[in-house]
Order: C-alpha cells, then structure tokens, then sequence
C-alpha cells in the first residue's frame, strides 16, 4: 500500500521573514513602571533585547540549517472522526542491532526540536547500553504539522496519531516518552496501545492529584495512612504556589483559545513574552542564549498552523477531563522527577498513574529535562528500558 | 494656590493612527476550525470583520469630536507614596442650585464615556428630581490619565486621587457612582473619605462573599439560618459557571499582567478582541454597532499610558484581597442589581457590604449598565439621593 512519507525540509519562504521583520519594526512595548520584577511578568528590558535581536542580528536561515540537520518528513496520518492530518516528525534510526524505536511527544511551549540534545545520545551506537531508533512529531497543530479542522480534537485523538505514525514507521513494539502535554499523551498511548505495541512508556512530568479510591482502592487506602514526607510538603506548598501564581496562561487558554489565539497569531512581540517567560521560570538554572530562545520561537511564530492553534489542546483537555484519565495500565511506567518543573508529585502519588517499574528523582532539572538535563533524561530511559520486563520484548 | 487645572480636547496625533493603520495591515489572524463557536472565544468572522472596518471606514476623527462634545480637564493630584499624577477627567456642572457634585468612577474593560449617556440626565435642568454636577475620571493607568510610576498602587490609592479631585473641584460633599473596577474603588472611597465627605455611594454591581462572623456577627448567623431563594440558586450556579468559563482573562491579568501586556500593548486586532469578547458577554441584549465598539476600543488603543495599565489593577487587588474589604461604612449605599451581570450577589450577602439604605433589582440590563439602560440607572441615582438620609446633607 502507497504511503504518503516525503522528506521534509524547513524552509520558511523569505516573504515570511521579512513579514515578521515588518512587523518587529513595528513594535509598541507596554509602559514599564520602577520596580516591576518578575512576579508581574517578563520585565520589559527582556522583550526589548530580544525583539531587537530578533529584527537584527538573528539569523533564522542559521537556524533553520541546525534544525534541518535532523532528518524530517511528512506523512498523512489517518484519525477517526478527524479525515486525515498530515504530521511532521524528525526519525532517525540507530545503526545498532535490535535498537528500541522510541516515540518522543512534546508539549506546550514546547516541540520536535526538544529531542535534539538527546536524539544523538539514544541514537549512539557507541558503549554498553539500549540503542534507539527515535521518532519525534510535531503534535497536531504544533511545529509543521497540520491543525486539526475541526473542535473536539482530544487526547485520545493525540494518542491516536502517536500510535499510527509508529506503525506506518513500521514499529510494532516501542515505547514513548513525554513531559508536559506529551506526559498525558503517552500515558494514554500506553493504556489504549499497551502492552501489545507499547512495551514502555516513560515522563520526565509525572503529575497527577492524590489516589481515589474509586481509581484504586488499596492505594487510596495507603495514602490515608501513610504521613507526607518533609519532601512531599515543601512539594504540595510549591504547587499552591504553582495554582495562585503561575497558572494564568492555563486559565485562558483552556477557556478562550481563540480570544487568546487571536493575541498570539498577530503579535510577535507578544508571542515571544507569553512564550520566554516559561522558558525562564520553569527552568533549573539553564542558561538560555538568546538565539536559542528565538529559534524556539521562531518555530511558534513560523508554525504551519499559527500559534493559536497550539493551545486548544488545553481547551479540549479540560472540558473532557475525564476523559484523558485512562484507568492504571499494566505496561511498564518509568518516572524521572526533577525538582525544579511546575509540579510535585508524592511517589506514593505516581503509582496511581501506572505500573511504575523504574522511578527516580533527581537533584537538578527544570520542566524541559530533555533540553536541560539531556544526559540525565537519557540515562533514565535506558535504565527503565534495560530492565528485564522491558529488554525482553526487544532483541537487545 | 495656584491649581493645575488644564482643559483638554482628546486629539490623537497623526502619527499614531498612520501607526495603527500599519499595524491593522500588517494583521495575521488565527487559523479557524470548523465549529468553533462563541465558547472557544470570538469567533473570527468578527474580527475580521472589525479590523476591516477600523482600517478603512471608521472614522475616528469624528469618534473624537464626539468625545470632545464633553467638557474634559486634566489636572495634577498628588497621590501619598507615589507623587504626582497628571489625571484627565470629564467635568460638567448643572444649571441647578443645589445639585449634588457625583463622581463616576469607570472600571475594566470601560472608560470615563462610559458616563456619555447618563450624564445629560444627571446633569438636566427639568423634572422634579435630584439635580447632579458630574465628574467621571479616567483612573490612572487608563483612557488619558497618566499611569502610576511603580507597582503597588491599590484601591486606597484609586480612591485618594478620586476624592482628592473631588475636593479639587470645591466639592468637599459629593456622592459617588460604580461598577466593576468603580464599585470597589467607590466602596473605598466611602469607607475612607465617609460619611464626613462622601453622603452616599451607588453600585450597580454589588459584589460579595457571603457574610463572615468576623466581619458581621449578626448577619453571619442569619446566613446561615436563611435558606437561599430559587433565584439565589440559579444565580450563585451562574457565578460558578462564570468562575470556570469566564475568568481566564482574569487569571492572565492578576497574575502576570506585563506579559499580557506585551501582547495587548503590539497588537489592535488581539486587543480588539480581548475587549469585545467582554463587550458582547456581559451586556443583555444590548446591539452594539461596529463604530460604537472600535470607538471604545480605540480609547483603549491610544490611551495615554497604552493598555498593558490598565490590568494591573487586577495584580494589586488580587494580591492584597484585604482590600476588597475596606471597614464597614455608614454611609449611605444603594444598590442596583442588573440580571445579566458577571455576578450574582444575594441581598442578605448585600447588607454586609454597607449601610445599605436603597435596593433594587432589575429585570433587564447587564454589566455596562450606564451605557445599557441609563435611564433606569438614573432614577436608581435619584431615588438614592432623594432618600431623606441624604438630600439633608446637601441642604444643611
């Protein structure tokens, strides 16, 4: 059966880019009144600083070469109820024999290009650990791949294409990873696809409220009992934290995407504040230059689809909230927690998600483990995946 | 002493509205899916339809004329902590002997026009009723009073430069009228400058918890005694509604209000949007043509400080909400209720607010209610001021 694979190479056509120059040119800043610091969002001398970088100086055609270094293609996938949605992804194949194909679900703010650091490292054929093919999409309405044309696009239907691009790939048996967006997305490719194709499934973004007992009653029962840790309180306090002060762009855009949308689709300025500021709070003492941040907003404002088509996912999600908790899912589940992302989760917590075979928590790392901590990130997905329970299902 | 009284005619330079002009050509508009109705945000055949018209068709030169059929000033007021701020504010006295001086005091998204309709009513000659001299301020951070020059301006500060102005202008016994932003603002002012200055304040968007023992005894336990009426029910069911639907912008303004305000400040059309969705929600069936919507849109598009200003009145109050809760005051207060505002408050809950000595609930109008029904808001005003309480303060 023909498929419909091509090549892809990001080539953002010049009238884009003078467009956005034009309109940099164009700029009107916010008043900037003494003393207001980060607790009232991006302080203005950031945007200033970029967004003139960003008419001169920046280099997108630089960019655009380090990301077509990845090899990228298009592919239309079939989605049931949806027609069809062709999906960007990056795959590169491992040379090594009985390599584990490995699907890679980013979220939002995030995209494809948050494989880049650890691609190369699960790809090595070099040293005495699991070898990887890596898959890495643009989710629906993300990076270069198309935006679903209608409402009601779920987690089920994200899961759906994950699941169909890793067979049309000709995968079989894999396993996925995913922070943010992709944590939910994975989970549910691993409930719906699991244990048939999916053997593992791996987060960097464990997150979930405290067991119920309609969900688990014997874990829920242990968390009556069981006292919170020092760890776990300080943990709960931040994401008090999190709720009161940091959660303002959910609020908005699980309500009113398209108000929002329409802020984000015409304003780059506004665009890269809305975006910087959660490459800079939610990280671990990461040091962006800043090129990295204007490659990474570059690929929002340049999307295929805009970028207000990227946050209905929240819409969706939280007007069918049930609907993307999948009950508890017998295939292996590795957590990694790094201290510094947007929330805590108790371990005792985690086990509710799944059947948690490999978990760690970590001294450092922020929300975007793989762009931060790429190393860590990576041992942690090849120790869950040389674990017997998971080795075994692979040749390696 | 000399004062630094100026009057002022709103005249937008050139310059800025070739500027606007630009920025509305150079608009890029979100992708639109199938379906996607008023609950996913404006839908864009609005937009679209309003960014064409204030491109080419709206005039706003005449927009201005219209304004300027209004008597405006600016003058300085010294604000304790914060120094001096240059405030623009409508002025209009009537012909009447013994008319009541009356502030009205805007809130979000509105503006000092907001007063246009109710104040040739206020201010008229004719009729047995109460006579007013009105005075309708811009707030500082929004229409063309400067902004403040640091954070931390609360609502002690709004009202300080209300009743300062009041004093200003040789009114040193006034009464005042709010909503939104206003009802707070004015609730303030009588806490503070009343009943020594202020003789009554009129709301017509009452807005409270229920009553705490701390705060009202009395009025606690017969809360908790008093059942809630069928009405009650079904309007605290629509604040709820409110709270999960409505408030997203709410959230994105309180939270981080400069990084919402780099957007609102760089784009018309998302700023356009931002607003109308407001303007189409809150009101009850009130037909807003296009020119009357970019008309007040544009007041926000050039205002003095720009509009990223006008939302950090949400960061203050909601990061002290003590001062949502000045001591009570025995001022006079009415209170009007109009059905399709934002909330609902029960009138046991009303009491607690204030010296609640006049009451009325409507059956039509919505959140702008002196823009929506002015002559229903006025007799409100009138049978407020008519009231025994305090047509004797203004004939002692």
């Amino acid at each position: 059966m023909p498929h419909s694979e091509k090549p892809f190479k990001l080539s953002v056509p010049d009238a884009d880019i003078d467009y956005l120059r034009k309109k940099l040119e164009f700029t009107r800043f916010p008043d900037h009144p003494d003393g207001m610091d980060w607790q009232y969002g991006v302080p203005i001398e950031n945007v200033r600083r970029l967004v003139a970088r960003w008419k001169d100086g920046f280099d997108w055609r630089a960019a655009e070469a380090r990301i077509n270094q990845f090899p990228q293609f298009t592919r239309d996938i079939e989605v049931e109820g949806f027609g069809t949605l062709n999906i960007h992804y990056v795959h590169k194949k491992s040379e090594a024999k009985g390599a584990i194909p490995l699907l890679f679900v980013h979220g939002w703010p995030g995209h494809f290009m948050e494989v880049s650091k650890i691609l190369p490292l699960l790809t090595s054929n070099a040293g005495h650990h699991a070898k990887f093919h890596v898959v890495a999409l643009s989710l629906p309405g993300f990076g270069f791949s198309e935006a679903p044309k209608k409402k009601g696009f779920k987690i089920r239907q994200f899961a759906e294409v994950g699941h169909k691009l890793m067979l049309a790939l000709g995968y079989n048996k894999y396993v996925v990873q995913g922070g943010d967006w992709g944590f939910t997305i994975s989970r549910n490719i691993a409930y719906y696809y699991g244990p048939e194709y999916v053997k593992a499934w791996h987060t960097n973004m464990p997150y979930t409220g405290p067991p119920t007992f309609a969900a688990d009653p014997l874990l829920y029962l242990q968390y009556l009992v069981t006292p919170l840790s020092p760890q776990d309180v300080q943990g709960l306090k931040r994401n008090e934290h999190w709720y009161a002060e940091g959660r303002g762009f959910t609020w908005i855009q699980q309500t009113r995407p398209q108000t929002i949308g329409s802020l984000l689709a015409d304003s780059p300025t506004g665009l890269l504040a809305w975006i910087y500021e959660k490459l800079i709070v939610w990280v671990d003492h990461y040091h962006w230059t800043d090129d990295e941040v204007l490659e990474w907003v570059s690929i929002y404002w340049y999307s295929r689809a805009g970028p207000a088509a990227s946050v209905r996912i929240y819409y969706e999600y939280y007007h069918d909230f049930e609907a993307s908790q999948p009950p508890w899912s017998p295939v292996p589940f590795g957590a990694s927690h790094f201290p510094k992302d947007v929330f805590y989760s108790p371990s005792l917590w985690v086990r509710a998600l799944g059947n948690v075979v490999y978990e760690v928590r970590h001294d450092v790392g922020g929300h975007f483990a793989a762009h931060e901590q790429p190393e860590i990130l990576v041992d942690d997905i090849r120790a869950l995946c040389e674990l017997e329970v998971v080795s075994k299902e692979f040749d390696y | 002493m000399p004062h630094s009284e100026k009057p002022f005619k709103l005249s937008v330079t050139d310059a800025e509205i070739d500027d606007l002009r630009k920025k509305l050509d150079l608009t890029r508009f979100p992708d639109h899916p199938d379906g996607m109705d008023w609950q996913y945000g404006v839908p864009i055949e609005n937009v679209r339809r309003l960014v064409a018209r204030w491109k080419d068709g709206f005039d706003w030169r005449a927009a201005e004329a219209r304004i300027n059929q209004l008597p405006q000033f600016t003058r300085d007021i010294e604000v304790e902590g914060f120094g001096t701020l240059n405030i623009h504010y409508v002025h209009k006295k009537s012909d009447a002997k013994g008319a009541i001086p009356l502030l009205f005091v805007h809130g979000w998204p509105g503006h000092f026009m907001e007063v246009s309709k109710i104040l040739p009513l206020l201010t008229s000659d004719t009729g047995d009723h109460p006579r007013f001299h009105v005075v309708a301020l811009s707030l500082p951070g929004f229409g063309f009073s400067e902004a403040p020059k640091k954070g931390g301006f609360r609502f002690r500060q709004f009202a300080e430069v209300g009743h300062k102005l009041m004093l200003a202008l040789g009114y040193d016994k006034y009464v005042t009228q709010g909503g939104d932003w206003g009802y707070f603002i004015t609730r303030s002012i009588a806490s503070y400058y009343g009943p020594k200055n202020v003789k009554a304040w009129h709301t017509n968007m009452p807005y409270t918890g229920p009553p705490t023992f701390a705060a009202n005894p009395l009025l606690y336990l017969q809360y908790l005694v008093t059942p809630l009426s069928a009405e009650d029910v079904k309007g605290l069911q629509r604040n709820d509604y409110w709270d999960a639907e409505r408030k997203g912008y709410m959230w994105a303004q309180q939270t981080k209000p400069q990084t919402i305000g780099s957007l609102l400040a760089d784009s018309p059309a998302g700023l356009l949007t931002w607003i109308y969705e407001k303007l189409i929600e809150s009101v009850d069936d009130y037909h807003w043509t296009d020119d009357e919507v970019l008309a007040w849109i544009s007041i926000y598009w050039f205002s003095r400080a720009g509009p990223a200003a006008s939302v950090r009145i949400y960061y203050e109050s909601y990061h002290h909400p003590e001062d949502s809760r000045p001591p009570w005051s025995s001022t006079p207060f009415g209170a009007s209720h109009f059905p399709k505002d934002v909330f609902y408050t029960p009138d046991l809950w009303v009491r607690a607010i204030g010296n609640l000595v006049y009451e009325v609930r409507h059956e039509f109008g919505g959140h702008f209610a002196a823009y929506e029904k002015p002559e229903a808001l006025v007799k409100d005003i009138r049978a407020l001021c008519k009231l025994d309480v305090v047509v004797k303060e203004f004939t002692k």
